[in-house]
């Protein structure tokens, strides 16, 4: 790849709308992008090799390391719809004026990045904004 | 009375056995193929029989030979999806009862049962179960369509599959500290009626759910399809570990967790195979949005048949029981018999 290419797509995925975070099998992060910089109000460079059940209290440990357990030792994606989990990160709503939910809903999938062993030694966690589908489905439920 | 379902494909056999009626007092037995079959009527299991015609070790033509030279007096109802009219006469040559289409309906297996007086309905028959069976060998014309599949091709992605079965096996070991019970998926040519059939199953049923998860990689793409029969949420919370409440909430996660796993410990192995990696997309459990019947009519139109990978996972000391089935849509086919090609 060129490095022109290079820097075209490291400029995409630091604007993307999609949360990309990778953690090594320690969960220390060790990316994290524009869209979680934005939302959560910490910069990379403050988070990066911190643990991010430290970093972040309010992660549900038990029910993550579960999920990336499966992503680590299955070299499989792994999934979380906000319906089952509201979100990884309790960000707030991206439309703080109009819109109606309290926090932002997320979905997640979990991929693994393998070495060039093809072993798993990091995951790539992305999280998609669903607020506008939860609104819709919890609107539809109550009519 | 005893009765028989002699299937090579373990999920036609709880298809069939789902459809007979519920009050019916038989003992019903399985058997995979003609010779496990012939050895359970030797047995005296199989006071009637539902055979499939296309099996391996011994098709339904073998049994039914050997039923015939050996004297036997079984009743045999043919139960198959290929009912062309010279396999129609064969089997009725050879002595069957009657020759049913693949999948069975329940209002069409008891009406033939009735006929043949093997059960009677107790309580006042409704207008609906009274149906002609002869209906279904008259629409033979409209099966030819879609996709064929050579023996020696078929062949080829059941071993295929064998050996993704046997990677995934061992990944799932790893994973969950429990023994997967090795088994051998079935490679067929499913019809779309036997889906909706399973799918309105698991709709009608407490027991019974449905999760489906999408894959596509260069040109081949497909749909895997998992159904979980009377698994105890609890084993399914043991086998995954997975702690806290088990709520509603909680058991659907259980069930796009483990349908996740499951179907990508396959997925891999035969990706590697291919050498077509596919992505995965989210895992979806059925009907829990829209009544499933709602999802089986808008896709009736689209197809007939198609390839299927047909898995039934069993995991040694849990209550964890489903059948894995991988679908590939029509246009896959070419793609994936042209990449098998190279490999002959």
């Amino acid at each position: 790849m060129e490095i022109r290419e290079f820097h075209w797509l490291m400029n995409i995925v630091q604007n993307l709308d999609v949360g990309l975070v990778v953690l090594d099998k320690e969960y220390k992060v060790q990316v994290w992008n524009g869209f979680m910089e934005s939302h959560s109000g910490r910069l990379a460079g403050e988070v990066r090799d911190g643990v991010l059940f430290e970093l972040f209290p309010g992660v549900d440990r038990a029910w993550f390391e579960r999920k990336a357990n499966m992503v680590f030792k299955l070299n499989n994606r792994a999934f979380s719809t906000w319906e089952q989990k509201p979100y990884l990160l309790r960000f707030s709503n991206y439309r703080p004026i109009t819109g109606s939910a309290p926090h932002m809903f997320q979905n997640l999938t979990l991929v693994p990045l393998a070495d060039f062993g093809g072993q798993v030694t990091h995951i790539a966690v992305m999280i998609y904004d669903a607020t506008d589908e939860a609104m819709l489905m919890s609107g539809q439920r109550q009519t | 009375m005893n009765v028989l379902i002699c299937d090579d494909s373990g999920f036609a056999r709880k298809q069939l056995a789902r459809a007979l009626p519920a009050d019916w007092d038989v003992t019903l037995h399985y058997a995979a193929n003609g010779l496990e079959g012939i050895e359970q009527v030797l047995m005296g299991h199989g006071d009637l029989i539902f055979l499939d015609l296309t099996m391996p070790e011994m098709d339904g033509y073998g049994v039914l030979e050997t039923l015939q030279r050996e004297g036997l007096r079984n009743k045999v109802f043919v139960v198959s999806g290929d009912i062309q009219p010279e396999a129609y006469q064969r089997v009725m040559g050879l002595g069957a009862l009657d020759f049913i289409k693949k999948p069975a309906a329940p209002e069409t297996l008891s009406a033939l049962l009735k006929q043949h007086e093997l059960w009677q309905a107790k309580g006042a028959a409704t207008a609906h179960d009274i149906r002609s069976t002869g209906q279904s060998v008259s629409d033979v014309g409209s099966l030819d369509t879609g996709i064929k599949i050579s023996p020696e091709v078929r062949d080829v992605y059941q071993e295929l599959a064998n050996v993704s079965m046997g990677q995934a096996a061992d990944l799932l070991a790893r994973l969950l500290n429990a023994f997967v019970v090795l088994p051998i998926p079935n490679v067929n040519v499913l019809e779309v009626s036997e889906l909706h059939m399973a799918l309105s199953a698991a709709a009608d049923s407490d027991t019974l759910s449905a999760v489906c998860q999408g894959f596509i990689g260069a040109g081949i793409a497909g749909e895997a399809l998992i159904l979980f029969h009377d698994s105890s949420f609890k084993d399914l919370a043991r086998l995954m570990n997975h702690q806290g409440v088990l709520d509603r909430n909680a058991e659907l996660e259980l069930l796009m967790d483990t349908a996740n796993v499951l179907i990508g410990a396959f997925l891999r192995g035969y990706a590697s195979q291919l050498d077509t990696p596919f992505s995965q997309g989210h895992p979806v459990v059925l009907g829990q949005h829209r009544p499933i019947n709602e999802l089986i009519n808008t896709n009736k139109s689209r197809w007939r048949r198609t390839l299927a990978i047909e898995i039934n996972y069993r995991v040694q000391d849990y209550a964890v029981q489903c059948d894995l089935l991988l679908l590939f849509t029509e246009d896959s086919i070419a793609t994936m018999n042209n990449k098998i090609m190279h490999m002959l």
